[in-house]
């Protein structure tokens, strides 16, 4: 009897040890892991996963990660490259190992994340309204009006409720040196990401129901009521139901997907500068029926192009007219008009500042240690250890004008050198940080390797306090060794679980 | 809504049935002429390029019309404007734009019907012969219209859907009949009778074959091919139905009643639709075939020119 079932089991035998493989060999490395503790041992939040991961061959796991795939190509969520006239399409790469944070972690991120959407809100009134904190010198007056997102046109004028940021995405990276999240970067402009972050999801319970069944997933899904209600509050006019568009620079925008979700999840119109017009500071969307007025504009173009009368008069997607209406009361704009200030990358050294300015508060999470090259001390600091250092142009995002001194050719190294003399206000450098990995999925290998993670929680300031879906979108450097994590530069996106209950 | 949602809507349909006449006409011609002598091949396929109205084009790029040329062109050449490839990229595209305006199936559907063609290669086609990519493009068209029908609701926008798609094929078939008519009576010399085989292969690119059996009993008459397409009162894709149908989306949208007009394009397609329900096929004949159906195709295009400037071009602030 025993005999025969040894045989019988030859072929589970085999099963097992292809099962086995999925971790197998898997180096945490240098650098903190997400999920291991040390080589074999999953840490406690990630025990459940880990089991369920270790059930599957690597082929079983292959097969779900392309219909994963599928479904997003077949659901149209991709970018497009429009170089061969028709539009490739480019699916934003999705790794299907989840990012878990525990629970007790995630509440210290929410209260820093609440306590620095605030300080940055304060801030943004201020310095478009009385300016105590330049006449109190905590942040150099000539800082933040030379920075190019600083919009004068703003200073006076009332934005309803007195809300700025109403959507803020903030980027977070945990230090392996220390083990702690810290705060990379504010984006308080026109942050992306949020659809990703709800899709990645959706597929996620199809390709493992199972394992949502046992775990006990703080749900997201809320995220589009959660903004509707912000952006329904901010209209000028206060009677009735008031008309809420987005409006979007059209379907070449990388992010025009999200555009058009978002849309369709609040239930709100989805228009182009071409469908709106201002006619005596009010403005309408034009409909097969006339004119109709629209109350507010949860808009996703920058302020560059919003009004060709005020801004870029080259601008074919904004609205001319537009900002008249917005200063006029009469139309609301989310996010509000020179937030870029308060997003800037050397303001950003500031923001600590601003946490004990307006709040009166130790802030909860920290800023990266950062070079203001604006600073001579610090730009001759930085000059002398360009090969150690990160540097970002201020005004940008998205991973682009930056240098990576550790990764980077001398040729590079040196064209950063010509930049920072020559313009030093529009760079700041910063250390490398050792980025956090989590195992993720390597189709070119079939195996699984530590990849390094960021992490950009979605906040919503609705004029009194900040209400944040449980974790956010975390974005993963799919190339070996990269700590690059933008989209536009080889990145791809995880689905973020926070836990209920005590971890 | 939004006028350029309604104008997006109007042409989704307007391309998708563009792509599927065109698949239809030519995998019915393709499987004709397998029977027919070479020296009728050539005449059989430069009608079809003048069909479409994009001879000129074809003969920039191509010497003759044969089935080699004529499917490259009519199928997949990116240099067609109306080949069924662009026509689905198109049709996409629009989708595309309003994909927060229309059911997330209706979406789903339209990509993966362009993802699937978009595999398809000309040379591999050719090789099998194009029934395999008719059929999708036939099959799809029929599918995107049922899935449309079954998940978005029946309003303003869902008429603007059948504005298009009506609009559209009253063109096509009335292009269809005058092209075929002339091909196929006109220029047959007197004594010599019209082939059978042909007329059959215009009754089926309109799916009317098995109808026009059940209706005539007789052979197949040029004259009674004619009455079907452009008069009968039932068939789809007769002109009358979809001028009818024209009429009725026109008059849900702008909530016109029975006897009245509130545009333009309402009173032409109204002034139409008399004509093609009280007009019998020999007043047409008396008229001239080929003067009615011309007369025709200008009428459609303004109608089509008037709901654009009616619910599409943007009002201006005074």
């Amino acid at each position: 009897m025993r005999v025969a079932i040894l045989a019988a089991s030859m072929p589970q035998q085999q099963a097992v040890m292809a099962r086995r493989s999925f971790f197998a060999g898997y180096d945490t490395g240098k650098y903190y892991d997400e999920m291991f503790s040390s080589a074999s041992v999953a840490r406690p939040h990630y025990e459940d996963v880990f089991a369920a991961l270790d059930r599957y061959t690597l082929a079983e796991f292959e097969e779900r990660r392309r219909l994963a795939d599928l479904s997003f190509l077949l659901q149209g969520i991709t970018f497009t490259v429009y170089s061969d006239g028709r539009g490739t399409e480019r699916l934003f790469p999705f790794d299907l190992i989840p990012r878990i944070i525990p629970r007790r972690e995630w509440d210290v991120l929410e209260a820093g994340l609440s306590q620095r959407v605030m300080a940055l809100n304060l801030f943004l009134q201020d310095v478009y309204g009385p300016q105590r904190i330049l006449r109190d010198r905590t942040i150099p007056r000539s800082l933040v009006f030379s920075c190019q997102h600083f919009q004068r046109q703003m200073s006076g004028v009332q934005v309803p409720k007195g809300i700025y940021t109403h959507i803020s995405g903030i980027d977070l990276v945990r230090d392996s040196k220390t083990g702690d999240f810290v705060v990379l970067e504010d984006n308080v402009r026109t942050p992306s990401g949020i659809s990703y972050v709800l899709e990645n999801r959706l597929v996620m319970t199809r390709t493992f129901p199972k394992v949502f069944e046992t775990l006990e997933i703080l749900p997201i899904d809320h995220y589009p009521l959660e903004l509707i209600q912000i952006l329904r509050s901010i209209a000028a006019r206060p009677a009735g139901d008031p008309t809420v568009v987005l409006l979007s620079p059209g379907i070449h925008n990388s992010a025009y997907f999200e555009h058009s979700f978002l849309a369709q999840q609040m239930g709100i119109e989805l228009v182009e500068g071409r469908d709106l017009v201002v006619d005596n500071n009010i403005c309408y969307m034009k409909t097969i029926r006339g004119l109709t007025r629209v109350d507010v504009i949860y808009r996703r173009i920058d302020d560059d192009f919003l009004d060709p009368l005020v801004f870029r008069e080259d601008s074919v997607l904004g609205v001319p007219g537009l900002m008249n209406a917005y200063r006029a009361g009469n139309v609301a704009l989310a996010n509000a008009v020179g937030n870029g200030v308060a997003d800037d990358k050397a303001i950003y050294a500031y923001v600590p500042d601003f946490i004990r300015y307006y709040l009166g508060q130790d802030p909860i999470l920290r800023n990266v240690e950062t070079y203001l090259c604006s600073r001579p001390d610090h730009l001759s600091y930085v000059l002398d250890h360009l090969p150690e250092l990160v540097v970002k142009a201020v005004g940008e995002s998205g991973g682009y004008g930056m240098l990576m001194g550790p990764m980077s050719t001398s040729d590079k190294i040196e064209e950063f050198r010509r930049k920072l003399k020559a313009d030093p206000r529009n760079y700041i450098a910063q250390p490398v940080i050792g980025l956090s990995r989590v195992p993720s999925f390597d189709v070119r290998t079939n195996a699984v390797a530590g990849r390094h993670v960021d992490l950009r929680p979605y906040c919503l300031f609705n004029g009194e306090k900040v209400v944040i879906v449980p974790g956010g979108l975390t974005r993963v450097a799919l190339e070996p060794g990269s700590m690059v994590v933008n989209s536009s530069q080889g990145g791809g996106s995880k689905d973020t679980w926070v836990l209920r209950g005590e971890q | 809504m939004l006028s350029r949602i309604a104008d997006s809507l109007f042409w989704i349909s307007r391309y998708m049935e563009r792509a599927e006449d065109t698949a239809r006409i030519l995998d019915v011609n393709y499987h004709m002429l397998l029977e027919q002598s070479q020296s009728t091949i050539r005449l059989r396929w430069e009608p079809i390029v003048h069909m479409t109205g994009e001879q000129e084009e074809f003969f920039k790029l191509y010497q003759t019309a044969n089935t080699q040329t004529v499917f490259e062109f009519l199928a997949f050449d990116d240099r067609n404007p109306n080949s069924i490839l662009q026509c689905i990229f198109h049709a996409r595209e629009n989708a595309r734009t309003i994909r927060d305006r229309i059911s997330r199936e209706m979406w789903q559907d339209i990509n993966s019907l362009y993802h699937n063609v978009s595999h398809f290669r000309a040379e591999e086609e050719l090789a099998v012969g194009p029934h395999r990519f008719c059929d999708t493009i036939r099959f799809g068209c029929h599918r995107f219209h049922g899935v449309s029908d079954d998940t978005l609701p029946h309003d303003e926008g869902w008429h603007f859907l059948q504005l298009g798609r009506a609009l559209e094929r009253a063109d096509m078939t009335a292009r269809i009949v005058d092209v075929e008519y002339h091909n196929l009576v006109d220029r047959v010399a007197p004594g010599e009778k019209a082939d059978t085989h042909q007329w059959m292969a215009v009754l089926k690119s309109v799916a009317a074959y098995e109808i026009y059996r059940r209706q005539y009993h007789s052979r197949i008459d040029p004259e009674r091919v004619a009455e079907m397409l452009i008069l009968h009162p039932q068939h789809p894709r007769s002109i009358r139905f979809n001028v009818q149908t024209v009429q009725q989306a026109l008059r849900a949208i702008s909530g016109t009643g029975v006897g009245a007009y509130a545009n333009e394009a309402e009173r032409l397609t109204g002034k139409l639709m008399t004509s093609l329900a009280y007009d019998r096929i020999e007043d047409v004949f008396a008229r001239g075939l080929h003067s009615f159906l011309t007369e025709m195709q200008k009428t459609l295009r303004q109608i089509g020119h008037y709901v654009a400037r009616t619910y599409f071009y943007y009002a201006t602030v005074a």
